[in-house]
């Protein structure tokens, strides 16, 4: 690129002696116009001044011109009206489209609420014509002004700033960059200009201001390359005159997107250097507001001290010795949606040690997964890439920085785009006013930290393989992998979303949402709900990230109706689908054959849900239940337990587990029951222990092993053990929810369906179990899942072999509804 | 002239977009629309929660033709888009009053 930079030398030399003449020509015919239409008819004193552009002498070839004129009093004003639109009329003519404004030099020092643009306009005020005293008396009153509104002018223009900077998603990465108004233009170098000249103590953004001077010749020159081309105040960089700006520029020694990585980096520095400058001008308001705003201080830890909504670290040597230690400030800005400090920043920005040892030996996944499971990850994000350490751990993220790939829908480059996509993640978990739908799945979402990587990746591709940039991507995530030393659950989810990230929009336009054999097509794709859960939240998120108003309420319907396709497909075939022998002996190829007869009869989902050391460990100990005819055992997994128990088959099997633990005051979050073709159940239970009692006590897991055996075996009856049981603290009255059972004898050839969400208690997965089996009905397969204090139950069951007749399943609806409703 | 405004299901949009082009109209304007007629909505009820599904996703196809055109565009539309279930969508024909090409201010028939 510094070829890139060279090749617009000449460019850059021509453009500022363009201002300077422009600017020189437009004095000349002011000041004769107003010398032959002003002076003769005006017999009171008044000067024409410059303001805004005009008065910094920055005219761009097709600029307005902003004109204050002065008179001395009232009476000058109205005097003015005639001569003046004679003189205007004449500037018109003269091809400058001009805007003026008459005023007293007492209105210019009074502050006027209502139109804060004139103070920040007459801070670039400069003499063209007229009465030099008048003008003299105004620029020797001004100073004072401004001192004294100081705080007030400096806070508004930050917050014209920051509605600015939003208008435009708070990025620089745009596809076609407005290159005046979005961040990183010509607006914030204007906003550093103006904050020197208010501030007292002008050291720091002079500092940030002489910083860009580069940037501020390049940015000079491609928009009086865009005045020049468009012949008119265009300020708009679109794929037409990026062809025509490349060409010109790099003399058609290279590629439009390569030019664009110039401009993204120029505009990259500017924007820095105007958060920064906004940082340093916050940290000087004593405003009553900003000082409530600080509350957050009490966030601040031994290593990082909050001040004004940033993080400043309190011992760099410590914070940025290790990358393990530098992520986790990231994971600390993440956690509590905190930009870094600019020092904070630069400190990292300018560690080229940090950065290498990032390459060369990246934090472990652990750190990462603790990062990507944060609330404000993209936030994190952007800071990583801007300090270089994201494209330091991932270089293939160096692919897509800064890269345009043109495309009409598309607003921002593609690594902008990629983080724009976990900020939807980021968004569907912090707000309200999104779609209620897409955050009940996000709700459901254990993993957040696996999709959001997918995210980050999904798109790496484009920068690699830019004809196939799905094979791309998966590429580069398998490099990743190794790198962050990803687990293989975790493996196997990325790069089914990334294979598969695109399927969803193609079904949403291109089949039949209501022909069951869409359903069928996704199914044959996807495998799992869970899959099918993530797929779609990738998908919404994809979408959402193209532009602001991608994601149509159109769209939004039309994903929402494939998902619903896919899970109630995907729900049917739950019971139908199992491991045959086939499927069987191609997992058990390479371990025991006795492995394969385990898996025969399981649902296929078995093996897409769990991991061939998993399958072992149920493979053994269904040889324990072989031998003593149960087999129970519980782990503890990131702060919840997880009983598997396997047993023959038997009447009311699960309710005999659900009951030991509730009997012991476990709380149930999740379950999973189904069986193989030999007559072996495997229950999966994950449970919290809200008493703390299984982690204080460490024989308590096995005497609650012990029980639950026991409880299997039926030397101990669940009726007793519930006896004894204590009463555990109950939701509170106000989050009642009242239970909805249906029930579906279509999903399935075999099984009625049982779908059941009401108000989680202690027990009530017991009663609910108890109450089917008391009909003498068989629960097939179950899972179970759990949001807040919302049951989610899913039971497939039969009776005598067979569907329930309606009689039988509405009296057993009327029960479960009894046993689950809310005290 | 007339003007021919096709209400369509989504996915049918390539095989009308076809048959358009293959008897020769290539000027459409296309939009995402959500609405209901016979078809109507319906209650869907998703992990206990109830959702309203009144407005079905459909894609407007618009075009603008000859009268001598419009039996031709509307069966070829219509026989594209059919597949004989409800929610196929439907056909409006509407005369046109004037067309002017903007470019160069060629009207009628001269400016489709």
């Amino acid at each position: 690129m510094a070829d890139a930079d060279a090749g617009g030398e000449g460019l850059l030399a021509e453009a500022a002696a363009a201002l300077v003449e422009r600017t020189r020509l437009v004095d000349r015919a002011v000041a004769d116009a107003a010398a032959k239409y002003l002076t003769p008819q005006l017999a009171l004193p008044f000067a024409i001044c410059a303001v805004g552009g005009y008065g910094r002498s920055e005219l761009f070839p097709q600029s307005d011109i902003d004109l204050l004129v002065l008179t001395e009093t009232e009476a000058g004003v109205a005097a003015m009206k005639e001569p003046l639109s004679q003189f205007l009329r004449v500037i018109w003519d003269g091809g400058l489209r001009a805007s003026q404004s008459v005023r007293t030099t007492g209105e210019c020092c009074r502050l006027h609420e209502q139109n804060i643009e004139l103070h920040i306009s007459l801070l670039d005020l400069r003499f063209v014509y007229g009465d030099a005293r008048l003008f003299e008396r105004l620029a020797a009153a001004l100073p004072a002004f401004y001192q004294k509104q100081e705080a007030r002018l400096t806070r508004e223009l930050a917050e014209m700033a920051g509605k600015r900077h939003a208008k435009f998603n708070n990025t620089v990465y745009h596809l076609e960059p407005n290159i005046k108004d979005a961040p990183g233009g010509f607006r914030d170098i204007h906003l550093l200009h103006w904050l020197a000249l208010l501030a007292q103590d002008k050291g720091r953004i002079r500092e940030a201001l002489d910083a860009i001077e580069g940037p501020r010749k390049f940015l000079t020159a491609v928009r009086c390359f865009l005045h020049r081309q468009s012949q008119r105040d265009n300020n708009l960089l679109g794929f037409e005159l990026q062809d025509k700006i490349t060409a010109f520029w790099l003399d058609g020694k290279a590629e439009p997107a390569e030019w664009m990585r110039l401009y993204y980096r120029h505009a990259r520095q500017v924007f820095q250097a105007a958060l920064r400058a906004l940082e340093f001008a916050e940290l000087r308001d004593p405003s009553i507001a900003r000082q409530f705003r600080d509350w957050r201080e009490r966030l601040s830890s031994s290593e990082f001290t909050v001040s004004h909504e940033r993080i400043f670290l309190r011992n760099p040597a410590n914070t940025l010795s290790t990358p393990a230690n530098a992520l986790a400030l990231f994971t600390f800005a993440a956690r509590h949606g905190m930009q870094l400090s600019w020092d904070a920043q630069r400190r990292i920005t300018a560690d080229g040690n940090l950065a290498a040892q990032f390459q060369s030996k990246p934090p472990p996944w652990s750190a990462w997964r603790e990062l990507f499971s944060q609330p404000h990850v993209a936030l994190a994000l952007r800071q990583m890439q801007e300090t270089g350490l994201l494209g330091a751990a991932i270089p293939h993220w160096h692919s897509v920085e800064c890269l345009v790939v043109r495309d009409f829908y598309h607003r921002y480059t593609v690594d902008e785009h990629s983080i724009v996509a976990v900020e939807v993640i980021d968004q569907l978990g912090l707000k309200q006013d999104v779609s209620v739908r897409f955050r009940e799945l996000l709700l459901q979402e254990e993993d957040r930290a696996t999709l959001r990587l997918a995210l980050l990746l999904h798109d790496v591709g484009k920068g690699t393989r830019p004809g196939d940039h799905v094979t791309g991507s998966l590429e580069a995530a398998a490099d990743v992998f190794e790198r962050l030393d990803v687990p293989p659950e975790n493996r196997q989810t990325i790069k089914f979303l990334i294979a598969h990230h695109l399927d969803l929009s193609s079904v949403m336009t291109g089949r039949d949402l209501d022909d069951p054999a869409t359903g069928r097509f996704l199914t044959s794709r996807i495998p799992t709900q869970e899959d099918l859960r993530r797929l779609a939240l990738l998908t919404y998120a994809d979408i959402s990230a193209v532009n602001p108003t991608a994601m149509t309420p159109w769209r939004l319907e039309q994903l929402w109706r494939v998902y619903s396709s896919g899970q109630e497909q995907l729900t049917r075939e739950l019971i139908a689908n199992r491991i045959d022998r086939e499927q069987g002996a191609t997992v058990a190829a390479n371990e025991s054959p006795e492995l394969a007869l385990f898996l025969q009869g399981f649902p296929t989902r078995y093996l897409r849900t769990h991991t061939l050391a998993q399958v072992r460990r149920h493979f053994e100990l269904d040889q324990k239940r072989q031998r003593e005819g149960v087999a129970v055992s519980i782990t503890q997994e990131a702060g919840t337990f997880l009983l598997t128990a396997l047993a023959s088959d038997q009447a009311g099997l699960f309710a005999k587990l659900c009951g030991a633990l509730a009997c012991k005051g476990m709380n149930i979050l999740k379950a999973e029951a189904s069986s193989n073709s030999h007559g072996c159940v495997l229950d999966l239970i994950r449970f919290s222990d809200p008493m703390r009692n299984l982690e204080l006590n460490t024989d308590e897991v096995r005497r609650l092993e012990w029980t639950v055996e026991c409880v299997l075996r039926d030397s101990l009856s669940v009726a007793d053990l519930i006896k004894q049981r204590r009463s555990a603290p109950r939701p509170s009255s106000g989050s009642k929810i009242m239970p909805s059972v249906r029930f579906n004898n279509e999903a399935s050839d075999d099984c009625t369906l049982i779908d059941f969400v009401g108000e989680d208690r202690p027990g009530l997965l017991y009663d609910m179990t108890s109450a089917i089996s008391a009909v003498g009905c068989n629960i097939e397969l179950v899972l179970v899942d759990t949001e807040a204090h919302k049951a989610i139950d899913v039971f497939y069951i039969t009776r005598e072999g067979g569907k329930l007749d309606e009689e039988l399943a509405q009296s057993l609806l009327e029960e479960l509804k009894r046993v689950a409703m809310p005290v | 002239m007339k003007k021919i405004e096709a209400i369509i299901q989504p996915y049918k949009l390539d095989e009308v977009r076809d048959a358009l082009k293959n008897i020769g109209v290539d000027g459409l304007t296309i939009s995402e629309v959500r609405g209901h007629g016979r078809q109507k909505g319906h209650k869907e009820v998703y992990r206990g929660m109830e959702y309203e599904v009144d407005l079905l996703p459909k894609i407007k196809l618009e075009t603008v033709v000859p009268d001598a055109r419009k039996d031709e565009v509307t069966r070829a539309i219509s026989a594209a888009a059919r597949t004989g279930k409800i929610g196929d969508g439907k056909i409006f024909v509407f005369d046109v009053a004037e067309a002017i090409r903007i470019r160069n201010d060629d009207s009628g028939e001269l400016a489709l």
